[in-house]
């Protein structure tokens, strides 16, 4: 099917309908209300049906996202292009952070939110920022994309934050900085390499790749070892991987719900994002030997934010820290760089937006009727809020990894694909999803069962039509991937097989024989087998 | 031989930019002494004369005067950046000024000196000529410091800049002297057939001391590390549609005077001494500027200490000295403009009056009573801060790229990190301005029409030449042809 023409205008569509929904929010006065959450409801619906148009057209056989591109000259004069693309990896993302967008918004209706205007435009221009992100191909175009993010987000946490909103805010814009002002001098040093090795000015990702991978970078080992630790150093504080993590927690105990659904659904997933688009594929010799430095940083991480998150009393940093530990196996799945490894990593991506998003807007349910995040205050609500806890405690389950939810597929495809590589690694990494599972397990507990234990409870509300409606989509992808993850599978394969470098391909049969057993009893080889004939 | 006093109309067509200014200026003064009713129009006479210049401007470019002034894509830009300062200075101050009483006629007349000024300062190929547009402009600054005479703040600075700014017109025609002295003449374009001419030592004392004086003097314009000493006080008590004009435009010229004459003096490239001296320059500039700022309580005060540590952005360029640093440092210095210039007409709008405290504080929750105002001011400090999608970004994106390209990568690291600091208090303000609760009752200055267009203007331009920077990028190419000499 010739999508190109189609693909390309909807690609420039897709990345600017929120910006323009945010401009006509700008010029409606402050007092229409209704007005503005029409429009901008309308909007992200609008931006998630271009994304579901996308997905649609999209050929799943698509390796690489420049074959699926707009590419026009932005700034000719220094070789900057408006290139946009996308390959199963982005096209995924993007579906996320459109559908998390309809989400948040269908909450906020249904929540007191003063400055309403405002906070409607900051997650429209947000999702700009983040679509940008995901589909961006030329390095300074990405870069742009990237820092856009920063500002709604800073404003978000800040203007509609708890108490300490202003220092979680600056915290939050100053530790993201840092990594990406350093990549942007990486990006304008490879630039440089870039026009030496081949005469020609590009900043694209495309061209990059193909220098560096036909070996025409000429890199010194210590320069890529920096150009790399500059690429990674910005894309792991946004996962954030332990040491770089102290700001998450922060930024999310003082974010309003919609906020932390969006950071931990979009803006976390952005950060492995761009290891796998940028820092592995550019720099592949320094990102081989720095592996195992990553590697440590990510067992450290599993383990201590599951560590953390069992001793919190605060919801919200409970499931912050949860995420550090979350992400940390994703970032693990990535550097093992198997087929089965990365199609966990992707899958976990979307399966940890999917879950933790549902949590902290389940958590912020409860917030905006109690007014507190404190699991003391709560015990045994399970009565006065039937439906809350029947949605949180399938979260919860989601997020172990129950059989059946989308997070076991996920971190069994990431255990599994890392085990071919170091069976140490394995067994550090299982150990923190054995302590995922009790301190979430616990937080059920002592908020949902139990007896009742304070009478201020006794007034609480069940969630309402409108957060029910943002919920639903979570709920229904959480099973649905559980039960049926082929068509995510199926979507990332393209993009696993151009990204994996561990010589397994992405199919469970050729597993090492210590997990295939395992993989087939559970029928997962049907699961992560391609699909090569409806692909073709 | 053509001598300097023979005067054909090829020449004053040349100049016509600058005697158009000239000409409303002096019309201004007449009306305001004979014709006081009609005083509410100035602005939009001056406006209209700011038209008037730019269009008298030719794309045309040559030497005339005997070779003492040339047109060119150069003076072209700095025609536009001077006359857009002081169009920006008076949209944004016409109505402060009118409240106050301050709206004389020697207001506006004196920025159209000021503006023609510095037209001539880059118009000049013979230092002599540069050294009177400095002055012209200078001039009338000193008087503008002072404009509100009454306020003790306002004749502080003046004072102070008038004294140091005579100390930096003698280092600068010290420095001519010394030059004419040891290469017998004050013309660049000789002095580049000198310098090509083999017999030249690219170290010799003497030369060396007039140049280290000049590069004083210029310094001294831009406000570098360690020639920074007035901006903070002048800033501070200048009236804020003054300092929108002092902020931008005269930098500008003195940092494009600093590279025509390195670039007469040195065309292969900067050779040892020099290079350092002016990546040092950049370094200090960056780190102090960024750091002092912020310390600071006042927004003024801040304000000169980001535009120190933007010149700092600025001299990397000159230290970089190849012709993508140009065309950076360019694009760079009217992005700075906009951006500035919007920085301080919102300040001015957000105040309560000349005498207002403008301490951070008093700037708290404001957004909500003037949003336009104060969307404009947060966009100023984004693109200050070098965030995109703004103009800040691709100056500072071009700068950083040439001295990364010509192995600078140290220079580009600290610009980033100071880049970094600055966050932290171009941030502050945003965070006051729209995160805080209301302290005080001011009363502002009642929005009207002109500062509503200065507002869009700048709002408008720091987008869109952040987000479309293909036209920007042209005109500073065709303007950096000039510079470089190729």
């Amino acid at each position: 099917m010739n999508f190109q023409p189609l693909g390309a205008d909807l690609l420039t569509t897709l990345v600017f309908l929120p910006a323009l929904g945010a401009l006509v929010l700008a010029f409606l006065p402050a007092s229409s209300k209704v007005a503005a959450k029409a429009i901008a409801l309308a909007t992200s619906f609008l931006t998630f049906g271009v994304s579901v148009l996308l997905y649609r057209g999209f050929d799943p056989a698509t390796s690489v996202p420049e074959a699926f591109a707009i590419d026009r000259p932005w700034i000719p004069q220094f070789g900057i292009r408006y290139q946009l693309g996308m390959d199963g990896l982005s096209l995924a993302l993007v579906l996320l952070t459109t559908l998390l967008t309809v989400s948040v918004l269908l909450v906020s209706c249904g929540q007191e939110i003063e400055k309403l205007k405002g906070y409607l435009i900051a997650f429209l221009l947000l999702e700009t920022g983040m679509v940008g992100s995901l589909v961006a191909l030329d390095t300074i175009l990405f870069y742009v994309f990237w820092e856009v993010m920063l500002v709604p987000m800073y404003f978000i946490i800040g203007v509609w934050g708890g108490k300490r909103r202003i220092y979680a805010a600056m915290k939050f814009f100053l530790f993201t900085l840092v990594g990406s002002l350093l990549m942007f001098v990486a990006i304008l040093y490879a630039a440089n390499v870039h026009l030496h090795a081949t005469g020609i000015q590009s900043f694209s990702l495309a061209d990059w790749t193909r220098a560096a991978s036909s070996g025409a970078w000429h890199l010194a080992p210590g320069t890529e070892a920096l150009l790399f630790g500059a690429f990674a150093l910005a894309f792991l504080v946004k996962v954030p991987l332990w040491p770089f993590h102290t700001w998450l927690p922060d930024a999310h105990v003082e974010a309003p719900t919609g906020g932390s659904i969006i950071l931990a659904g979009v803006l976390l997933k952005l950060g492995t994002y761009g290891l796998l688009r940028f820092a592995y594929p550019l720099f592949p010799h320094a990102a081989a030997r720095y592996g195992p430095l990553l590697a440590g940083l990510a067992l450290i991480g599993i383990v201590y934010g599951a560590w953390v998150a069992a001793a919190q009393k605060d919801m919200k940093k409970l499931v912050a820290y949860s995420s550090v530990s979350h992400l940390a196996l994703v970032v693990l799945g990535i550097v093992a760089g198997t087929g089965a490894a990365l199609s966990g990593a992707i899958f976990q991506m979307i399966g940890h937006g999917l879950t933790t998003s549902l949590l902290f807007l389940l958590v912020g349910v409860l917030y905006a009727r109690r007014h507190t995040r404190e699991m003391a205050d709560y015990g045994g609500i399970a009565a006065r809020v039937p439906v809350t806890t029947t949605l949180f405690v399938l979260a919860t389950l989601g997020s172990i990894g129950l059989p059946g939810l989308n997070g076991f597929i996920g971190e069994f495809l990431i255990l599994g694909g890392v085990f071919q590589v170091s069976v140490v690694w394995a067994a550090i990494a299982a150990t923190g999803m054995v302590l995922g599972a009790i301190y979430l397990l616990t937080l059920v507990q002592k908020v949902f069962w139990g007896p009742e234990t304070s009478p201020a409870n006794r007034a609480l509300t069940d969630i309402n039509g409108w957060e029910l409606a943002g919920a639903f989509p979570l709920v229904a992808l959480i099973v649905l991937l559980g039960v049926f993850p082929r068509p995510l599978l199926t979507l990332v394969e393209g993009s696993v097989k151009t990204l994996q470098r561990a010589g397994a391909p992405v199919a469970a049969e050729s597993l090492s024989p210590a997990v295939a057993p395992d993989v087939r009893r559970l029928g997962l080889h049907e699961v992560a087998a391609p699909r090569t004939e409806a692909a073709r | 031989m053509t001598g300097f006093l023979h005067v054909g109309g090829a020449d004053l067509a040349c100049v016509a930019p600058e005697l158009v200014l000239a000409g409303f200026a002096t019309l201004i003064l007449l009306l305001d002494a004979f014709a006081r009713p009609v005083r509410a129009f100035f602005p939009y006479v001056t406006l209209f004369g700011l038209g008037v210049a730019n269009l008298a401007g030719r794309d045309a470019s040559g030497l005339f005067f005997g070779g003492a002034v040339e047109s060119s894509g150069l003076t072209r830009f700095i025609e536009l950046v001077a006359c857009g300062a002081v169009a920006l200075a008076v949209l944004g101050g016409a109505a402060s000024l009118e409240r106050d009483r301050r709206d004389q006629g020697e207001f506006y007349a004196l920025l159209l000196f000021a503006a023609a000024g510095t037209i001539v300062m880059v118009r000049g190929v013979d230092l002599l000529v540069v050294f009177l547009g400095l002055e012209l402009m200078s001039l009338s600054l000193y008087v503008l410091a002072a404009w509100y005479r009454d306020v003790p703040a306002a004749t502080e600075a003046a004072l102070k800049y008038f004294l140091m700014g005579a100390l930096a017109s003698a280092f600068l025609l010290y420095g001519i002297a010394t030059l004419y002295g040891r290469l017998g003449t004050t013309r660049l374009t000789a002095l580049q057939g000198l310098s090509s001419g083999s017999s030249f030592v690219p170290f010799d004392v003497l030369l060396s001391a007039g140049l280290l004086a000049i590069v004083a003097a210029l310094s001294f314009k831009i406000a570098l590390v360690p020639f920074h000493g007035w901006a903070p006080d002048v800033y501070q008590g200048m009236t804020t549609p003054a300092v929108t004009f002092l902020s931008t435009a005269p930098k500008a010229a003195a940092l494009i005077v600093l590279l025509r004459l390195l670039h007469a003096l040195f065309p292969a490239g900067l050779p040892e001494p020099w290079r350092p001296l002016f990546a040092i320059l950049a370094a200090l500039s960056i780190l102090f500027g960024n750091v002092v700022a912020l310390s600071q309580r006042d927004l003024k005060r801040m304000l000169a200490y980001s535009g120190i540590a933007q010149m700092g952005y600025a001299a990397i360029a000159v230290a970089t000295f190849t012709q993508d640093a140009f065309e950076g440092v360019l694009v760079f210095l009217a992005g700075y403009l906009v951006t500035n210039a919007a920085a301080f007409l919102t300040v001015a709008a957000l105040s309560g009056g000349e005498t207002d405290p403008r301490t951070l504080g008093d700037f708290a929750g404001l957004g909500r009573r003037h949003p336009v105002a104060a969307s404009v001011l947060t966009l100023s400090m984004l693109s200050l801060a070098g965030i995109p999608p703004t103009v800040g970004f691709i100056g500072k994106f071009l700068v950083f790229r040439a001295a990364v390209d010509s192995g600078l990568v140290g220079l580009a690291l600290i610009g980033v990190l100071g880049s970094l600091v600055s966050v932290g208090y171009y941030l502050r303000v945003v965070y006051v301005v729209w995160m805080k609760e209301p302290v005080r009752d001011v009363t502002l200055v009642p929005e009207d029409l002109l500062s509503g267009a200065a507002f869009l203007l700048t709002a408008a331009l720091m987008l869109a030449w952040g987000l479309f920077p293909r036209a920007l990028l042209d005109l500073a190419r065709g303007a950096a042809v000039t510079l470089g000499g190729r």
